[in-house]
């Protein structure tokens, strides 16, 4: 009975779409419905449940799962003990993740800046290895990492323990190749054409480098600092493994013990803010970007500036 | 027109970061897996020189990882979702991919945008998202008993597979997507329609000219999901709670944070990081074969 | 930095290796003041990195760089009185026209109102004075271009080097600014080194004109000594004007002409030099050629038979590809006369080849290393692979056609 009813409607779905994608073979130039129709559904199926939790915290009742009714502000700052705003532990978690984003950002991009410039006009014995070395770290799980991380300090560097400070040290770590990856992109496509120009208009090296080489550098610095905040502000393994307990919370550490023990939708309305936060970081690199560039657009870049900006976010 | 030490001089805070907090921590992971444990503390000693490293404690280990042994189960259930949700994961994401790349015309901006729009929404927002979803008063069930399709639909967060594989499914596939449209993307338009020309069908031309010249991305998407998926200890805990589901990365987990044992969970780490290393070298092998083969 | 000086370039034995190929082999050339000379040359010939040297970009690895008798070897770019007009301009993107003119000027120490009113003058120079606030993004090729110029001559530099700045442009555009920028430096009077893989460019434009090769210079000369009297094989075949048949050459027959068999031909051959010996090319222009029926000519010199294989029709001309029996095919060009007499395809003719239209060219110019000819063939091939993506592709054969349409 149960088998029946399953899977009747969805053997109607695959059918519809099979049949689609038989039209699409015998008739290529035709629309192409049924790759359409996957698209869209995939669209839909990887934003709305965000959107959905996101919408929970604006629930009236205490569920994140069940909608018990639309209350704006009960969960961000109207609930006397449980909301974003009076809970301390919350709060606290807020601030800590604004604080080691703004830190990350502050470290890892000056160093992030220097070693790309340095990669991408190094000649000679030290640079493959130097680039390798760059790489690594986003291509490492983000558990090595962290056992990495949480031993050395323990053996090693052991003045440090975990605390804020352990957990800054690991997010610069992992955000420097970041900032690499698009600054350097950046010198790529700048080339040396300009400081040619500028040495052979009688620059000095100083001058050619202050106008004219940190002036077109500068829509990358500024947007690799935007993409360390927002990496920064979602990074969980990293925080975690570096916490000092209580104290060191993150958002992402808070969401995570919240989620497997009986969450509140102060705990959606916390995130939501974390993800507004990303959002407006990307939003204000994007548009910074564009701005300070845009003497230079080539039709077409926009995309290639957008896929730019996800493909360098895979750990 | 700089001084040739200028470019080094600037490379080096980054490079020395990178081996002090980088390079540095991975020896002192290999250090205290091929360590010894103190014998009344029980807690590990590493060893930094190389020629003294002891392998008794990593041999017993490696052994456990045998049919039938200890870490036998989890390392087959680790493989076995992780071959899940990358299978299907691709099944997904290339026909978006291909969609987006060669059929979206004035969509592709507003797709391209809303694909890269995961990226920027934390992991574990997307997680606590479906945690609320699936939950036994979430929609998904109220929507199955509304509907019909199942009275009595199951606790899905009480420790299923297929939970723990969808998860990681929801939570990597952003991440393969992306490099697939790139890679469709820097098909020449102009060979499909060679293709098409020299009287191959819409089928032939898809099967012998898009895929083949897809596959380095189809092999790269899929590497960017199998590394971190690996690594993952999170998914599991957040979507099941029952030990029946937990993977390598939770093994590890447990040994520094649950009864700690971080020797044995050194060792885990450096297993899995070997493992991994040999699945990149194959990746970055066959890149290069792929492009001696271009030329 | 940039004062009245007179723009003598010397270069004197310059070399350059990148990695195990030789870039420049040894070039010596001798610029006087206010001469318009061109680099020219296939893609990978050293033109460009012979530009780069001289601008301060490379370091020569030996050999001398003379400007009015200073070496300037060791000085930075930016201490050399040269300036660039670059390939594809190098605009500085972030800021203005204006800005961009002035950026040479206000690194000297000028005072703000001689900045303005020099930058104005150039964009003056140059017909763009109503654009300085634009963004160079704003602009058409060729203002982009008039901008690179304007940049660069404000500085009233000893000496221009331009690298292909008219390769970006459409064919009617090039045609216009090769006018203009000649007539600019005849009113500024700077030496213009120009560097271009475009025969036309460099044939409307110079005064001089030095043809390139594997970093080697194959000819100097002036652009119709070039043309007219080829010294090597190369430069025939790079300038496009004339057939090429392989050849092997005898030396000096009694009249001092040259002879040389084509296959199993004799011919003698009066252009150029009579003393030569071995393997070599022999040329004609096709329009030098004379076409016989069989059995009409009372002797046999310089005569060859052969068939036509195609006929082509161009208006004022008529072009005949013939094959000969010494197993090369030729190119012929009839004057459209009205009344001559037409060569049909696949019929017999005798090509007459006048001796004093004959040329006979070494294989390659005879070299101070004395590295043998055929050893050098490989060096092209591979070096030709390598340089192609740096620089667009020349297309010899089209460009020729077109500089021998001009002159017919």
């Amino acid at each position: 009975m149960n088998t029946i009813v399953d899977t009747a409607p969805r053997r109607g779905l695959f059918a519809g779409i099979l049949h689609r994608l038989i039209g699409l073979v015998r008739n290529p130039h035709g629309k192409p419905r049924a790759l359409m129709t996957i698209t869209w559904l995939y669209m839909i199926w990887t934003i709305v449940p965000v959107v959905v939790a996101i919408a929970f915290s604006f629930n009236a009742g205490r569920s994140i799962s069940v909608w018990q009714g639309f209350d704006a502000t009960r969960w961000y700052w109207g609930d006397p003990v449980h909301s974003v705003l009076h809970d301390p532990g919350l709060q606290a978690a807020l601030w800590q993740s604004l604080k080691l984003a703004g830190l990350d950002m502050l470290i890892a991009t000056p160093i992030g800046v220097l070693l790309a410039l340095g990669l991408a006009r190094w000649r000679g014995y030290g640079k493959r290895p130097a680039n390798f070395l760059m790489l690594f770290p986003l291509i490492t799980p983000e558990i090595v990492m962290g056992v990495s991380l949480y031993l050395v300090f323990q053996y090693v560097y052991v003045f440090i323990d975990p605390s804020t400070t352990a957990q800054v040290i690991g997010q610069v770590t992992f955000s420097i190749s970041y900032v690499v990856i698009v600054v350097r992109g950046r010198l790529m496509s700048i080339g040396a054409q300009y400081e040619e120009a500028a040495a052979d208009l009688g620059a000095s090296s100083w001058d050619s480098l202050r106008l004219v080489l940190f002036p077109l550098m500068l829509p990358a610095i500024l947007a690799s600092m935007m993409i360390v905040f927002a990496i920064s502000i979602d990074n969980f393994v990293i925080a975690q493994w570096l916490s000092c307990g209580a104290g060191c919370d993150t958002v992402p550490i808070k969401v995570y013990s919240a989620t497997r023990s009986a969450p509140l939708p102060s705990i959606n309305a916390v995130a939501a803010i974390m993800v507004y936060l990303t959002l407006g970081a990307v939003l204000l690199a994007f548009v910074l970007y564009r701005f300070l560039t845009r003497g230079e657009r080539v039709k077409g870049q926009a995309e290639g500036g957008l896929t730019q900006m996800g493909s360098v976010d895979f750990n | 027109m700089y001084p040739r030490w200028l470019w080094k001089a600037l490379a080096l805070p980054g490079v020395l970061w990178l081996v002090l907090l980088f390079v540095l921590p991975f020896y002192a992971v290999i250090a205290v897996a091929f360590g010894t444990v103190d014998p009344i503390f029980q807690n590990p000693v590493p060893i930094w020189n190389p020629f003294n490293w002891n392998f008794d404690n990593t041999l017993k280990i490696l052994a456990q990882f045998l049919p039938g042994e200890r870490y036998w189960t989890v390392f087959v259930r680790t493989t076995t979702y992780i071959a899940f949700a990358v299978s299907i994961s691709l099944l997904i994401a290339y026909p978006v991919a291909y969609y987006i790349s060669r059929h979206a015309r004035r969509t592709k901006v507003l797709l391209l945008v809303l694909l890269v729009l995961p990226f920027w929404v934390s992991y574990l927002m997307r997680m606590l998202a479906w945690v609320g979803l699936l939950a036994p008063d979430g929609l998904i069930n109220s929507f199955l008993i509304w509907s019909g399709i199942d009275d009595t639909p199951p606790n899905w967060l009480g420790g299923h597979d297929g939970t723990v594989i969808y998860a990681l499914i929801y939570g990597y596939i952003p991440y393969m997507v992306l490099p697939l449209v790139a890679a469709l993307d820097r098909i020449d338009n102009s060979l499909i329609e060679a293709a098409r020309d020299l009287g191959m069908t819409a089928r032939q031309t898809f099967f012998r000219v898009t895929l083949p010249l897809s596959k380095m991305g189809i092999l790269g998407g899929c590497v960017i999901i199998t590394l971190p998926m690996f690594g993952d200890y999170y998914t599991p805990n957040l979507v099941s709670s029952s030990p029946s589901t937990s993977m390598l990365g939770n093994q590890i987990y447990l040994y520094f944070h649950g009864g700690p044992q971080p020797d044995v969970g050194a060792t885990l780490t450096v297993v899995l990081a070997i493992f991994l290393s040999i699945l990149m070298a194959y990746y970055l092998y066959s890149v290069a074969k792929a492009q001696k083969d271009l030329q | 930095m940039t004062q009245g000086t007179n723009g003598t370039i010397q270069l004197v034995d310059l070399t350059k290796r990148f990695g195990d190929h030789l870039a420049v082999d040894g070039i010596n050339m001798d610029i006087p003041s206010g001469e318009f000379f061109s680099m020219l040359g296939p893609s990978g010939c050293g033109k460009t990195t012979t530009l780069r040297m001289i601008a301060g970009f490379e370091q020569p690895d030996t050999g001398r760089i003379v400007l009015d008798g200073q070496d300037m070897v060791h000085s930075p770019p930016n201490k050399r009185p040269v300036n660039t007009v670059f390939q594809n301009y190098a605009l500085f993107p972030h800021l203005n026209v204006f800005d961009n003119v002035a950026f040479g000027l206000r690194r000297g120490r000028i005072s703000k109102d001689e900045v303005n009113r020099r930058t104005n003058e150039a964009l003056e120079l140059v017909m763009l004075g109503d654009l300085g606030d634009r963004r160079p993004s704003e602009l058409s090729g060729g203002q982009q271009q008039r901008v690179a110029l304007a940049r660069a001559l404000v500085l009233k530099p000893a000496g221009l080097l331009l690298d292909e700045p008219l390769g970006a442009l459409d064919a009617k555009l090039r045609r216009q600014l090769q006018i203009e920028l000649k007539s600019l430096q005849e009113r500024v009077g700077i030496t213009f080194i120009y560097v271009t893989h475009d025969q036309d460019e460099a044939l409307t434009m110079s005064d001089r004109i030095a043809v390139m090769n594997e970093g080697q210079v194959e000819q100097m000369g002036s652009p119709r000594e070039i043309y007219e009297a080829p010294e090597t094989a190369f430069v025939a075949d790079f300038l496009g004007a004339s057939n090429l048949m392989d050849g092997v050459a005898h030396g000096r027959d009694d009249h001092g002409r040259c002879r040389v068999t084509v296959g199993d031909h004799e011919l003698v051959a009066a252009l150029g030099q009579s003393d030569v010996n071995g393997p070599g090319k022999v040329t004609i222009r096709p329009e030098r050629v004379q076409l016989e029926r069989p059995g009409t000519a009372d002797n046999h010199e310089n005569r060859i038979e052969g068939e036509v294989e195609r006929s082509i029709y161009i208006g004022s001309a008529f072009q005949l590809i013939v094959r000969l029996n010494a197993g090369c095919t030729i190119e012929v060009e009839i004057q459209n006369s009205g009344c001559h007499e037409t060569f049909e395809i696949g019929s017999r003719v005798v090509a007459y080849l006048p001796p004093d239209a004959l040329r006979v060219l070494p294989e390659k110019r005879a070299r101070s290393q004395g590295a043998p000819a055929v050893a050098r063939a490989s060096d092209t091939e591979r070096t030709g692979k390598r340089e192609e993506t740096t620089e667009p592709s020349t297309e010899k054969t089209d460009t020729g056609r077109t500089a021998r349409q001009a002159q017919a």
